[in-house]
């Protein structure tokens, strides 16, 4: 028998740099092979963040150039040496905290979701190589984003400050020093997640967290902007932010240590400023070299028990209970009655729908949008003095008796604005989120009507239910009297019905049954498209219930007229816009899914 | 009882562009019969395949299931078929007993049927255990179970599989060609794509050769051999001689 010689080790960094020239050349490919549209775009979105980073660079030299200058202290008695001194160490700082709660989410997906794993673990690489290779890829975008910024300020600093020449590679160094470090952390927290949680059950949930917290966040704006009509920032708040920054500024916090190094080193304190920097990038080593040393523990016995994880989830029915079979209990008048007026297909087909999108928290994070911005909305609007035209004493009587209306009437408004967005998600996606499952469907003896009314009513009821609670709530505050409470239903019903009808049209245009995340799933620029032509189409629709009742309220006739020339054309275009584009796009549905 | 032919393709074409799929392939599978659909990779037997379920729509030629057109009367065609894919993708948030009743309610059956039939299919393929987990928690074989057990919900008179015992265990893999077998002696139409030729010599009636997107041969073993050339008896020996790899299997014979 031959004895084969034993294969020598790879070594790291050669295997680092194949695997990254890998993913270079697989972008180059992609942009190699985009259309060319894509790639004209693509170069002027670099050469866009290009100028904006010289921009940033320029502005911030001109900033802190003017504020070094001595004339500043002379006129004012502002020391800005002490904030400018703290600038680094607020970049520095932001930089490593930003890293590491960044990275979460994108080294979870890099290191335990992506679809090379298989083949990276399997070959003769060392996983060292392996972890940080995905490191580098998952944390490069976030780099470089916080750097786009960081970088032209600290250069600006060190130009406008007249800092020795040691300052600006340092910056370059300390920066990646403490990325890697911050990096390393976090993927050791993922790791260390990742053996309690299955790792797609975690993606689950902070993509349903960080969808619901940045609305929060973007949202808490507007609220905060509309409660205090008139924001000033007076000289008093600026200089208590200046103080709060120079607080931060203290020897005694590791993350300071960087930037209060570079500027001891800018400007001429060598032995503090060498000590610092030494201090912060033999940290940064050991806290990179010990995620290093832990991941190659941790990393693959993680990987290899996600893999088990995933069909682990529960114990079989079986081990917990008998199974038990299905009973059949006997068909209620209602059912019997439903079944005819929906057919059992079209039932099938919502019933699944709903389960699927209960059960996928991911849908959920595009869902809980809408709740949102209804609850904050309807708060902004419900205050006192929220209304859309807030009564003026000098306004003439008329335009009093309009911007009543319009007050009362608002509410359908808002309920559609809540709709829409709901139902751009729901409707506009309702083909595409079918995925690769569609052949179910398209297998199946569906009518292309039935399929059609499914996806519409699943689309429909919850925002309907959604429109319906909106009215309630809001009438009960308004202390709206039936009939407008009722008009308000009827308009709400329809012109959501319309607006369904075409954003179904357009999801069935721009189908996309290709994707695994179902973020990715409104993929075309047809949704796009359809969102904006919707938009119009609610405010058309809202004039057109409303419009005819503030003529009547211009013109003093009786209010009667207005209810009904706006419900009758109301119900006719939102009627025809409900039945009619999913009518003319049902051939297309046909033929889904064959390219 | 005649013979009753339950899969009829005629001058079928199926074009991407400037590339032909399928050229001109005519065939037809009768009831009773397990017809095997073997060609080298890319060869056109998917896409044939879709072309018979209604996933696809020909650029020419037709399709007949059942009697009925698959352009002209899609429904009845697909009421009367059951299709299992290469890949089971199936609704992984669905639980395997959810999935079934909701194709039964696709195919607008009796609920107390539907329940009953589950409830035999469950058990059948082994998945009652799991039957109230989300398809997610399925292995590859039992979600690939799960898919034909939604094929037979409706009992269908023609049965098409593509690549049906890719990624089985032996059992399941023998479980799945008893069945077949079954549903052929009861008079449907059965026709599978493999790449496993055992399982063709072994389990088909009849074989049809795809090659190039062109159909080079179809019939039982005997009328295929009879096509080869002289001395070529195995399935093997033929597939290689008709879709142009022999050359390749003596370089590898040499290499050996």
């Amino acid at each position: 028998m031959t004895v084969s010689a034993p294969l020598p080790t790879p070594r790291f960094l050669p295997v680092v740099w194949k695997l990254i020239r890998l993913r270079l050349l697989l972008n180059w490919n992609t942009f190699k092979h985009a259309k060319v549209g894509r790639k004209i775009g693509t170069i002027v979105i670099t050469l866009l963040i290009l100028a904006f980073a010289g921009f940033i660079f320029f502005l911030s030299w001109l900033l802190l150039g003017f504020l070094h200058s001595p004339t500043i202290h002379q006129y004012t008695g502002f020391d800005a040496a002490p904030f400018l001194q703290a600038v680094p160490v607020l970049v520095f700082a932001g930089l490593f905290l930003g890293i590491l709660f960044s990275s979460f989410g994108v080294l979870l997906q890099a290191l335990y979701l992506s679809g090379d794993m298989d083949f990276l673990l399997t070959s003769p690489v060392p996983i060292r190589a392996v972890f940080v290779t995905k490191l580098l890829q998952a944390v490069l975008p976030n780099f470089g984003l916080i750097a786009l910024f960081g970088l032209p300020v600290l250069f600006g600093l060190g130009i406008s400050g007249h800092y020795n020449f040691l300052y600006y590679p340092l910056i370059l160094l300390t920066m990646v020093a403490l990325t890697l470090a911050a990096a390393g952390l976090s993927a050791l927290l993922v790791m260390l997640v990742a053996r309690v949680v299955p790792p797609r059950r975690v993606a689950e949930v902070l993509g349903f967290l960080t969808a619901t917290i940045s609305i929060l966040c973007g949202q808490s704006g507007n609220l905060y902007n509309s409660m205090s009509h008139n924001v000033h920032v007076s000289g008093t708040q600026v200089n208590s932010l200046f103080s709060l920054l120079i607080r931060l500024n203290t020897p005694w916090n590791p993350l300071d240590w960087a930037g209060r190094g570079l500027v001891d080193l800018g400007e001429g304190r060598w032995l503090s400023g060498l000590l610092l920097v030494v201090l912060t990038l033999g940290l940064s080593t050991i806290a990179f070299s010990f995620a290093l040393a832990t991941a190659e523990r941790w990393y693959y016995t993680g990987w290899a028990g996600m893999q088990v994880v995933a069909r682990r989830k529960r114990p079989a029915r079986a081990e917990r209970v008998q199974p038990a079979q299905t009973v059949v209990l006997p068909e209620s008048a209602a059912a019997v009655r439903m079944r005819r007026l929906v057919p059992t297909p079209v039932q099938a087909i919502v019933r699944k729908d709903f389960l699927v999108l209960r059960r996928d928290i991911r849908n959920l994070s595009q869902l809980v949008t809408p709740l949102i911005f209804g609850v904050l909305y309807t708060f902004m609007f419900l205050r006192p003095g929220g209304g859309m035209f807030p009564d003026q004493p000098d306004m003439p009587r008329t335009l009093v008796n309009v911007s009543h209306f319009i007050t009362t009437y608002g509410n359908i408004g808002m309920s559609l604005f809540v709709g829409w967005m709901l139902l751009s998600r729901l409707s506009s996606m309702a083909f595409s989120a079918e995925g690769k499952n569609y052949w179910v469907l398209k297998s199946s003896p569906v009518r292309t009507g039935h399929l059609l009314t499914a996806k519409f009513l699943v689309a429909y009821l919850p925002t309907l239910a959604l429109g319906v609670i909106f009215m309630v709530a809001v009438s009960i505050m308004q202390k709206a009297t039936p009939v407008v409470f009722l008009y308000g239903l009827l308009a709400s019903a329809m012109c959501l019905a319309g607006m369904n009808g075409l954003l179904l049209a357009f999801g069935v245009a721009g189908a996309n049954f290709n994707w695994t995340d179902p973020r990715r799933m409104n993929a075309g620029a047809l949704g796009c498209l359809g969102q904006f032509l919707t938009s119009l189409f609610l405010a058309f629709s809202f004039s057109l219930f409303v419009g005819p009742l503030v003529l009547v309220a211009l013109f003093q006739w009786p209010l009667v007229y207005g209810y009904l020339v706006g419900g009758i054309f109301g119900i006719v275009i939102c009627g025809l816009a409900a039945f009619l584009p999913p009518w003319l796009v049902r051939k297309r549905v046909e033929r889904l899914n064959e390219n | 009882m005649p013979i009753q032919s339950l899969i009829e393709t005629r001058n079928l074409v199926k074009k991407y562009g400037d590339k032909l799929a399928v050229n001109d392939v005519s065939f037809e599978v009768n009831g009773g019969e397990v017809f095997g659909f073997l060609g080298p990779n890319g060869a056109g037997k998917t896409t044939t395949i879709k072309m018979i379920v209604g996933l696809l729509q020909p650029t020419s030629g037709s399709v007949k299931v059942a009697g009925y057109d698959v352009q002209v009367q899609p429904l009845q065609a697909k009421a009367s078929s059951g299709y299992v894919p290469d890949t089971p993708n199936l609704y992984a948030k669905l639980t395997g007993r959810e999935l079934l009743r909701f194709v039964g309610d696709l195919y607008d059956l009796d609920r107390a049927h539907v329940a009953k039939r589950t409830d035999e299919l469950l058990k059948m393929f082994d998945l009652t255990a799991a039957a109230d987990d989300t398809v997610d928690s399925y292995s590859h074989g039992m979600q690939q179970k799960a898919s034909l057990a939604a094929a037979l919900m409706h009992d269908p008179k023609v049965l098409v599989l593509d690549e049906p015992t890719v990624g089985l265990d032996p059992k399941s893999a023998r479980l799945i060609k008893d069945i077949l077998r079954q549903m052929a002696d009861r008079g449907a139409a059965v026709c599978l794509s493999t790449h496993i030729l055992e399982i063709a010599e072994r389990m088909c009636d009849r074989i049809g050769i795809i090659n190039n997107g062109s159909l080079v041969a179809v019939g039982t073993m005997d009328e295929l051999r009879s096509l080869g050339k002289s001395g070529e008896t195995s399935l093997e020996d033929i597939f290689l001689s008709l879709t142009g790899g022999a050359e390749e299997a003596e370089i590898a014979e040499i290499l050996k």
